[in-house]
């Protein structure tokens, strides 16, 4: 290193680093005027903060308040399942799966067709509970196998070439398994058999008066929460989740220890293919329609959400996706509502990506996320 | 090592800004073609190697008025010679999501063709169908194909409003004219009011309606008929459904009802609790979501569980007139717009073949009834382009001229034309669809096409 | 063939070693022997091949020629956990222990192979009493451990998977003086307890007081071959890594 070379790069720290302050003064102010607004918007409609803001201003109701937080906890633990699968793979083999999000759309389309051909045998409303099972379990052996066979076909052959390669080929399998389900299938949207009544009915929840779920949400919360705590224990609690963090860390030393890396990685995926498949199959129990399409918007969503909690961080995931999914659900009513922008609800992306930004802006490494030291990285 | 990750950070942000920038991308089209529209100098390469290239056939009129035929030579003439084929051609949404609406209409204009026979004893080629992808980008590009070549004096389409919007400018400026069976925006005619939309162009004709009336016509259903008071509306943010949310709000609230909500959803939403929440907020009586599918299946499965909107009266418009979307049980008791297809045994008047015999012919030849109700539009699009183009040509010796201004000139004349759809009339800016807009009530997701039949509004313009 | 070839087998051996990097040859011919109990060490300066020969014996880099042979078995062709499980392990240069994962998870994966449970719970304890200052930070992250603490614990993961032969990578590497003197202490505890210990080094001074055997490894050919005593008299090598 000679100073010649360190010398632009001085300058260049400061200039990137007053842009960066800049941006983070204004998403404050931003957020700081879209808050007030909207406490002063609750206080009155007709005060005049609030009117200033935005002149047609209407008061957010209480049940409508909770409605959206239900709805955008509910997207989020699904985004968070996903998310868990782009996070084991990129603890492990250091590059993002942009496959995944079709895994999850397999799995999608996997319980579509087990449900439609159950409903067509009459099983499916006359004996739900077990047809929902195999339904499920059809799903997820799908999308694991499909996880799977995308590591030993696309990923294994390019293990220890740089990182950049993986990373266009996991495009290019995205691409295949779209178009795949596009040719098998056909383009028009898919849809789930009706659910019984009683899955769509809604539950007053923990006993609190006005707190209603549908049937179909409480569902997707027990889910996804059985499957958290099943992974954690997995990961945390066994030997084989021990071994895979070891080889997350230090492939090399793993082996030293006598792990069989090649296996490790290929339940990773496993692991990951199979919680985008719980997801899936969730997410047909909610929207009850599935195109090829339908793995890309989730599974953006799910790879920002991994890297909004700190990509290769369980935990993180799971909060990331929680995080987006509620945020992306309340922000565009209680920021950008409050003060006049026109057709909030479009923005619901861009509130998903500018807090993924905001994010990263006070903390780069993710809400969870490590810092690595560079002898970590190594 | 810190350096690079802060570089990543803002890497990502702008990353981020191009991705917001796409999202709202609509908007941009609509602003750059407003601008295109502006009676421009902005000479796109193919228009300015077009007069160039049209000058020495310009001289030819002169020399030879041979007869009574419209157009004044002003716009250039086209000369077939003898054995050649007058050419036109079709520009539809036939690959993709949309194709179900661009192939009827592609396949009604080579009926038409077929029925019309020859101009002057010259035939008349489509060529090859090209496709305009439902989209800007798709409908200026193959309009580019299109103005080179010379010989093409006409042009059937576009099938989306979308595609229109970047068609439209360039074969105008060409001296061409698009007649577009299914463009129902009002962007590309007029407010109904004598003002241009802002994507109106010279030589675009369209016999589909304007979703002014569509519009309207549902405005006076819900006010009049159904006698409620509060309604929202909901778009994608494509032209056509954010301009028919739009007129149909205009109407209501100048009928005196009151639009309490207009917003916009992603077309690739699923999650429709947030929007249908900030509509909800205040509990209107009717909701308005001239969408498409999927996402008009998310709006129609989700909106009676939120608080507000259970006992809300569901409308939709022609865009979910399609089978997939009736069958949905959620969908049953809603309302739905759309042009009036009952054209019974209408006649058109150039080829003198009926509505039966065409759906007879076409079911006969395709194996399937029409997917989209547009055929009919699209059938009279074309006998009316023929009809121009041999009211505005004259033999010249063995070749057929054709004058492109007579063309234009031909449909600022076309009145009470009897045409499949009904009575044709060209207003000052292209508007010639009978405007006849039906609302039906979706009965049973058993039987849609009974539902299809159930017309219980009907409205034409005064 | 070697000083020490008093009739028995060795545990682990090179026979006529020959690694390539790409088109980079390494190794040179390399004959090694270890045998059980035995406490040896490599010498050689950077890019002299010591490295690779730690990762030839553990089977991480295959040798292009020769055999490595372990128990009088080849190996060549089996993987690292094979080795591993035959009883040979490393404790790597700069310790690389899992930094995320806890102090006992570091410990416990070093039994990983191992399925005796109660076997590995007495193991544990041992190494309690080993380092008692381990002990104290069982669930704290291996990360937040300072460099001494490290060692220990690296040391216990090797000891947990019962090697018969330890290999040490540059065990000073990175230490404060002081620890490399209750490093090297450490060293010749586990060498006590019957451990056969290969050690590669650079500091030749240390290793060869507490060796029975070196070899000194120059360009990836092996120069000298000797017993410690007669290494540390040896002038040309006192000229060029003994410092005097």
């Amino acid at each position: 290193m000679t100073t010649a070379t360190r010398a632009p790069t001085a300058t260049q720290r400061t200039n990137v680093d007053r842009f960066l302050t800049l941006i983070r003064i204004a998403l404050i102010t931003f957020v700081t005027v879209g808050l007030l607004a909207f406490i002063a918007q609750q206080i009155s409609p007709t005060n005049p903060f609030a009117e200033w803001a935005n002149p047609g201003a209407d008061r957010l109701t209480g049940s409508a308040f909770r409605e959206l937080v239900i709805s955008g906890l509910n997207i989020g633990v699904m985004y968070g399942l996903i998310a868990l699968g782009y996070s084991m793979v990129y603890g492990v083999l250091g590059f993002i799966n942009f496959a995944h999000g079709e895994v999850f759309m397999w799995s999608v389309m996997s319980g579509w067709i087990t449900s439609e051909k159950l409903f067509e045998a009459g099983l499916w409303e006359d004996f739900f509970i077990p047809a929902l099972l195999f339904t499920v379990l059809v799903s997820v052996t799908v999308s694991t196998t499909l996880a799977v066979v995308m590591e030993r076909v696309a990923y294994r052959p390019l293990r220890g070439s740089p990182r950049l390669i993986p990373l266009i080929t996991s495009i290019g399998v995205s691409f295949f398994l779209q178009n795949v389900a596009i040719g098998l299938f056909g383009p028009a949207a898919k849809r789930y058999p009706q659910l019984p009544e009683w899955m769509s009915k809604r539950y007053e929840v923990f006993g609190i008066p006005g707190l209603e779920v549908e049937g179909t949400k409480i569902l997707i919360f027990v889910v996804s929460t059985i499957s958290m705590v099943g992974l954690w224990y997995y990961v945390e609690r066994t030997k084989t989740g021990k071994a895979m963090r070891a080889v997350a860390e230090d492939k090399e030393i793993a082996a030293l220890m006598g792990i069989d890396v090649d296996k490790t990685i290929v339940r990773t995926f496993a692991v990951g293919g199979a919680m985008a498949g719980v997801a899936g199959i969730l997410w047909g129990l909610l929207f009850r329609s599935v195109v090829a399409t339908t793995g890309f918007l989730p599974g953006i969503k799910a790879f920002t959400a991994a890297v909004l909690g700190g990509v290769g961080n369980l935990g993180g995931a799971m909060a990331g996706g929680i995080t987006l999914g509620v945020g992306e659900s309340v922000g565009p009513l209680v920021l950008l509502e409050p003060l006049g922008i026109p057709g909030v609800s479009q923005l619901k992306d861009a509130v998903a990506f500018v807090l993924l930004i905001a994010v990263l802006l006070f903390k780069p490494s993710g809400l969870f996320g490590e810092r690595l030291s560079a002898e970590d990285r190594a | 090592m810190k350096l690079s990750k802060k570089i990543l950070v803002l890497l990502g942000i702008l990353l981020s800004f191009a991705m917001i920038a796409a999202a709202c991308g609509s908007d941009d089209d609509s602003d750059e073609t407003a601008t295109t529209d502006e009676p421009a100098e902005t000479t796109d390469e193919p228009a300015a190697e077009e007069p160039a290239a049209e000058e020495p056939a310009a001289e030819e009129p002169a020399a030879a008025p041979a007869g009574d035929y419209l157009g004044d030579g002003s716009l250039g003439v086209v000369t077939v010679a003898s054995g050649e084929a007058v050419q036109i051609r079709s520009l539809e949404a036939i690959t993709g999501d949309v194709a179900f609406l661009g192939l009827p209409n592609e396949r009604a204009t080579s009926f038409a063709v077929a029925d019309y026979g020859q101009i002057k004893g010259f035939d008349v080629s489509v060529g090859t169908g090209l496709d305009d992808l439902c989209s800007a980008e798709g409908g200026q590009a193959a309009a580019q194909t299109i103005v080179a070549d010379e010989q093409v004096v006409g042009v059937i389409g576009t099938s989306c409003s979308g595609a229109a919007t970047a068609a439209a400018p360039l074969i105008s400026e060409s001296g061409g004219v698009l007649i577009s069976p299914s463009n129902t925006s009002p962007a590309l005619t007029s407010d109904l009011a004598g003002t241009a939309g802002e994507n109106y162009n010279v030589g675009y004709y369209r016999t589909a309606h304007n979703d002014l009336f569509q519009g309207a016509a549902m405005a006076n259903f819900v006010f009049t008929d159904l006698g409620l008071t509060t309604a929202a509306a909901i778009h994608d943010g494509d032209p056509y459904t954010q301009g028919l949310a739009q007129s149909f709000a205009d109407a209501f609230t100048e009928l005196g009802g009151e639009v309490t909500g207009f917003t916009g959803v992603g077309k690739e939403d699923t999650d429709m609790v947030p929007v249908l929440t900030e509509v909800a907020a205040a509990t209107p009586e009717a909701l308005f979501f001239p969408i498409f599918q999927p996402a008009g299946d998310f709006i129609a499965a989700q909106a009676p569980t939120v608080p507000g909107l259970e006992a809300t009266v569901l409308l939709a418009a022609d865009g979910l007139l399609v089978d997939g979307f009736l069958e949905l049980p959620e969908s049953e008791g809603m309302y739905f717009s759309g042009p009036d297809t009952r054209f019974g045994e209408n006649v058109n008047e150039a080829t003198g073949k009926n509505a039966s015999d065409i759906l007879t012919a076409y079911e006969a030849e395709y194996g399937e009834a029409p997917s989209a109700p547009f055929w009919g539009h699209s059938y009279d699009a074309t006998t009316l382009l023929l009809e121009a183009i041999d009211a505005a040509s004259y033999l010249d010796g063995d070749n057929l001229v054709i004058d492109r201004a007579g063309i234009r000139e031909y449909f600022s004349t076309v009145a009470g034309f009897s045409g499949i759809i009904g009575s044709i009339s060209c207003d000052d800016f292209g508007d010639c669809g009978s405007q006849k807009i039906t609302v039906i009530e979706h009965l049973s997701s058993a039987d849609i096409e009974a539902s299809k039949a159930n017309v219980v509004f009907e409205f034409a313009p005064a | 063939m070697s000083v020490e070839a008093d009739g028995a087998t060795p545990i682990l051996e090179f026979r006529n070693i020959n690694t390539h990097y790409g088109a980079v040859h390494i190794l040179k011919d390399v004959d090694l022997a270890i045998y059980p109990g035995e406490l040896v060490c490599l010498l050689g300066g950077n890019a002299s091949g010591k490295s690779t020969t730690l990762k030839t014996l553990l089977g991480m880099v295959t040798p292009t020629t020769g055999e490595v042979v372990l128990d009088g078995e080849v190996v060549n062709d089996k993987p690292t956990s094979y080795r591993v499980e035959r009883g040979v392990t490393m404790v790597p240069e700069n310790r690389r222990l899992f930094k995320r994962l806890t102090v006992k998870e570091n410990l416990e994966l070093g039994a990983y192979l191992r399925t005796d449970k109660d076997g590995i719970a007495n193991d544990l304890e041992r190494i309690y009493t080993m380092f008692p200052r381990v002990k104290e930070r069982l669930s704290q992250r291996a990360g937040t451990l300072s460099g001494g603490e490290q060692q220990m614990v690296a040391m216990g993961r090797a000891l947990m998977a019962q090697p018969r032969v330890l290999l040490m990578d540059e065990p000073s590497m990175g230490l404060a003086p002081a620890l490399v003197q209750t490093n090297f202490a450490l060293i010749e505890e586990i060498h006590d307890s019957g451990v056969a210990i290969f050690m590669v080094e650079q500091n030749a001074n240390m290793a060869l007081s507490i060796a029975d055997r070196g070899w000194v490894l120059q360009t990836g050919r092996v120069v000298l071959d000797d017993t410690a005593d007669a290494l540390m008299a040896n002038p040309e090598l006192r000229a060029s890594y003994l410092g005097g």
